[in-house]
Order: structure tokens, then C-alpha cells, then sequence
């Protein structure tokens, strides 16, 4: 396993509806990471089909494998970077049952994929309307580390990143597609779920306009101690290669020992209080 | 949450950008040639105006006046041209008057003394001759509705309120005026009192039978989901002006939701075909 691995926040606007457009850009920022030398390059939530595609989503979702998977695989293939991105999935053993997915594709094929626990039906969200939640966190022993996924308002709910932690993951990778009113919230999470689980945090946000829908960006590198490694630019397309290096992990972890710390028995009262809110 | 004049401060800067990128994103991915409004001197149509402008350049922008006899204020035209020259907007004139007389003459049941009706035949005529523009010269239309008046359903449907987009309708009045100012507009343009130019000497601020200061900081309140006894209580206010607006503002839904159907079959337009809106 390396030690130091590069990685690509590809903070892209999805043309939305248009996979074939996606994935031509896809494929060009996957070169791209390539020429700077980078192992893994990140691309935002739902950035196959874009976010707000509403009863589209039933004509867009792919089942993994599937076309798109395919392709994505050989990009990887053709380019020997790692690729992260974030898809609708169909169930293959129903024909409408939809999950908002993370996939992670590697130079030798699939790795796995993560699907949306916490999805966000409030406001100008209404994600359980079209997609099942998943039911299990992710958490990837690969040649670039361990890489847990996560999703966008999964940042909100601790336990995700802290069982993804536990799974054994050093760099958690979160795609999002969040909204410019609640770029505040995503700053402080960001920081929050790094720290407390002393791992890293790749956060990479759209960017762009859909129905009047303005993300972000913002895309990040946070440290495990919670300083923010690198980032894009705000709003806009950008593309950012940083470093991470495991080592810093160590060191962390001596000095703020959360996971040392951890109360299991915590999370049984957790578990018998929410059940009664 | 203390309910303060302070809570409707914004970033302008982040607004305008905001604002911009919406307009500019939207005209691009549009494919029209630009942008259309009614520019009638007040502050919201300067507003709008002067954004559309810096988003796509002025010279893809057209102002149209509209004025009519009974509402006409030269004041009105002269800001108008104002704010064009400034923002170097084209212009037009078109006086609406032989076009509502014509309406007034020829509806059989039309009643002279209910300016209410009377009234939304001028918003409706505006609309018509803003969309021939947009029409014939391929453009979207900019709709200048703010937020205060799309709460309280203080427009006319299918008149003023008509429009592509509405890059300011997520903004109080209030904080319409700050943006004016933000934006080079002259203070005492964006201080003007508002009137959607219905009948003579029409002012919003009479017709809501409150000031927009206060307005603004009860729909805040009820945007932020808080009663209102809540609000009553902070603003030091009666519950009933409270529950008023309250009242106003959920029963104009009407007004800000159109097309509406008896659900029949399968999937119904307005209803359960939830569909993504300009991504083609």
C-alpha cells in the first residue's frame, strides 16, 4: 500500500440528462488527473445524469455493471487512475428501485460502490421520493489505502463517517451536490467528520445552475485534524490535485485520540434513544 | 432567532453574483438572444434591469415602457431612461392606451367603476406586449417580482408576474432596495415608493395597508417557520396584523401555482409528472 497517494477533486457541472456529454468529460479529466500524476480522481454526486433530473431518473439509471460502469472502467483501464463517481443505480432484481450511488472504479475494474444512506426529502430535496437508502456503510482495502464513501447529507449524521472509520477507512471520500445556502453547514462538517475520526476527507461539490439550484463547489482536502489540505474554487468548474499523505494520520490520532476514547456503550443508548424521539 | 431588521442584512456582493450567474446560465442554456422586461422607473424593474445587464450585457437587454394615460408619470419614464442609460439597455416606448381602450370599449360587462378588474387588464396587456418581443426577436422575458409581493399575492396573475425567469423573487422589497443601491441605482430610485400603476396614485405600501419594514420581518418569521405569536411578541406588534399577512400569504397559492386539474388518470400535468423544467 503507498504511503502518499495524489488525488483530482473533479468539481464539474453535469450536463444534466446527458450521460453520453458526462462521460466524454469524465474521460478527459481522468487524462488529465493522469498528466498530473494523480492515482485517484474524485467527481461529485450523481455527476453521470446531474442532480436535478427528477422522473428522469427512471429513464437514466443504470444498473452496476452497465454501460456506464463499463466505460468508467475502461478509462481507469486505459489511464491507470482510480476513478470515483456518482451514478443512479438500478436494482437488478427490480425494475424501478433506484439507489443514489458512489461507485469506485479502479485500473483492474470494479472496487465497490456505497449507496446513499441519509437521503435528504426536505426543502428543495426529495430524494426518498425516487431512491431506497443503502444499508450498509463502505470501506475499501485498495492499492491507494483504505477508502470509505460516503454521500453528501450523510455528513450531517456522524455515524457514517465514524463506521466507515471503523471499517478501517483512512481517507473518507464524500461526493456531494449541495446548494449554495448551505455551503456554511458543509464547511463545518467537512472539518468536524475529519477530525473526530482523525482520517482524511475528500469533499468534492457540483458546480453550476440547475433549476435555479446554485452549487457551491468549494471542493476540499481536509486534513485529519481538520485543516483544509486544498481547495477549488467556489461556484465554478475547477479541478484541484493534492496529496495525501497517511502518515499524518499517526501523529494525529496520538494527539487527539477519539477512536481510543470511543464508549460502545454510548451508541446502545444512542440506539435505544432515537428509537423512542 | 431575534426577529430585527438586521436579519434580512445580506451579502450583496455574493447576491449579485448569484443572481448574475442564474440569468447568464439560464439565457446560454436557452439559446435566446437575450433578455426582455418591463422597465417602468420603480425599483424592482431598475433592479432586474441593471442585472441582466451586467449578467449578459446591456446591449442583449431591452427595457420596454409602457405607459397608459391614467397611470402616466413622466418621473417614472425618466428614471426609466436613466437606469437604460447607465446600464446601456435598449429601450422602447409603447403607449398601451388606444390597446386598453379597445379593451374597455369591447368587453360586454365591462365596469368602469371596478378598478381592481379594470386594473389587471393593464398588467395583462403589459405582459402581452413584452412576450411579443420575446417572441418575435427570439428572448427570454425577466420578471421583476419580488418576494414580498409573491408572498402576499400582491400581482396579477398572468400579468406582471408572467416571466421566464424571476431573478429577484427569493428577495424582500426591502432587500430589493438595498441591492438597487449595491448596484449604482440612485438611492432615491431605490427609496421610491412602489406601485404596480393599476390606477392613479396607487402605492403598495396603502393597498397592503402596512410598511414594507414591517412586512418584510413577518414573512421572514413565517419563512423560518415561527408562529405568530412568536412573531407578534418579538416585532411587539398586534397577533392580528400577523395573522393577516399569515392569511394572505397562504391563501394567494393560487396565485403562485398555476394549472391545476382533477386528477384522472395515470400521471397529471401540475401533479405527479414531476419533471426536470430547461435541461434540454
Amino acid at each position: 500500500m503507498k504511503e502518499k497517494i495524489i488525488l483530482s477533486l473533479a468539481q464539474i457541472s453535469s450536463k444534466r440528462e446527458n450521460k453520453k456529454e458526462n462521460l466524454q468529460k469524465i474521460e478527459e479529466l481522468t487524462i488529465k488527473a493522469k498528466e498530473q500524476a494523480a492515482d485517484l480522481v474524485i467527481f461529485p454526486e450523481l455527476s453521470l445524469t446531474g442532480y436535478v433530473v427528477r422522473d428522469q431518473i427512471y429513464e437514466l439509471a443504470e444498473t452496476i455493471p452497465g454501460p456506464a460502469t463499463k466505460k468508467i472502467e475502461s478509462i481507469a483501464r486505459k489511464t491507470g487512475v482510480h476513478v470515483i463517481f456518482g451514478m443512479p443505480e438500478l436494482s437488478e432484481k427490480t425494475k424501478a428501485t433506484i439507489f443514489n450511488t458512489a461507485v469506485f472504479i479502479g485500473p483492474k475494474g470494479f472496487i465497490g460502490k456505497y449507496r446513499k444512506m441519509y437521503l435528504p426529502t426536505h426543502s428543495v430535496f426529495e430524494e426518498k421520493r425516487y431512491f431506497r437508502p443503502g444499508y450498509q456503510t463502505a470501506a475499501f482495502n485498495t492499492a491507494l489505502g483504505n477508502i470509505g464513501l460516503c454521500i453528501c447529507y450523510d455528513l450531517f449524521f456522524p455515524e457514517v463517517c465514524r463506521l466507515t472509520r471503523l471499517k478501517g477507512a483512512q481517507l473518507i471520500v464524500s461526493i456531494s451536490a449541495s446548494p449554495s445556502v448551505r455551503r456554511s453547514f458543509f464547511e463545518i462538517l467537512t472539518a468536524a467528520r475529519a477530525l473526530e475520526n482523525t482520517a482524511f476527507l475528500a469533499y468534492v461539490n457540483l458546480a453550476g445552475v440547475e433549476e435555479g439550484l446554485q452549487f457551491w463547489g468549494g471542493s476540499r482536502l481536509v486534513s485529519p485534524t481538520g485543516d483544509v489540505l486544498a481547495k477549488a474554487k467556489y461556484d465554478e468548474e475547477d479541478f484541484v490535485t493534492c496529496e495525501v499523505d497517511y502518515n499524518d494520520i499517526r501523529p494525529a490520532e496520538t494527539f487527539i485520540p477519539t477512536l481510543k476514547d470511543l464508549r460502545p456503550e454510548l451508541l446502545d443508548e444512542l440506539k435505544k434513544h432515537s428509537e423512542t424521539l | 432567532m431575534k426577529l430585527a431588521p438586521s436579519v434580512l442584512e445580506l451579502d450583496l456582493s455574493e447576491i449579485e453574483k448569484r443572481i448574475r450567474r442564474f440569468i447568464k446560465q439560464y439565457v446560454e442554456n436557452s439559446g435566446a438572444n437575450g433578455i426582455v422586461l418591463g422597465l417602468s422607473g420603480g425599483v424592482d424593474s431598475s433592479t432586474v434591469a441593471a442585472l441582466s445587464s451586467l449578467s449578459i450585457g446591456g446591449d442583449r437587454v431591452i427595457g420596454l415602457m409602457l405607459p397608459e394615460k391614467e397611470t402616466y408619470n413622466p418621473k417614472d419614464i425618466d428614471d426609466a431612461k436613466l437606469v437604460a442609460e447607465k446600464f446601456r439597455l435598449k429601450t422602447q416606448i409603447c403607449d398601451i392606451t388606444p390597446v386598453l381602450e379597445s379593451f374597455y370599449k369591447t368587453i360586454p360587462i365591462f365596469d368602469q367603476a371596478d378598478k381592481l378588474c379594470k386594473g389587471n387588464i393593464k398588467a395583462r396587456t403589459r405582459m402581452i406586449y413584452i412576450y411579443y418581443y420575446a417572441n418575435k426577436l427570439s428572448r427570454i422575458v425577466c420578471g421583476s417580482s419580488d418576494k414580498s409581493e409573491t408572498m402576499m399575492g400582491y400581482f396579477t396573475k398572468w400579468g406582471d408576474v408572467a416571466a421566464d425567469i424571476s431573478p429577484i423573487m427569493d428577495l424582500y422589497k426591502t432587500q430589493v432596495r438595498k441591492l438597487a443601491v449595491h448596484l449604482g441605482l440612485p438611492a432615491e430610485l431605490a427609496a421610491k415608493p412602489s406601485t404596480p400603476a393599476l390606477w392613479p396614485h396607487q402605492l403598495a405600501e396603502t393597498d397592503l395597508s402596512i410598511k414594507y419594514e414591517t412586512l418584510d420581518l413577518i414573512l421572514y418569521g413565517l419563512e423560518r417557520f415561527m408562529t405568530t405569536e412568536e412573531i407578534a411578541q418579538q416585532l411587539n406588534i398586534g397577533n392580528t396584523l400577523v395573522k393577516k399577512v399569515k392569511s394572505r400569504w397562504l391563501s394567494a397559492e393560487h396565485k403562485r401555482r398555476m394549472l391545476l386539474t382533477a386528477k384522472l388518470e395515470y400521471r397529471t400535468v401540475g401533479k405527479d409528472f414531476r419533471l426536470p423544467r430547461d435541461a434540454y
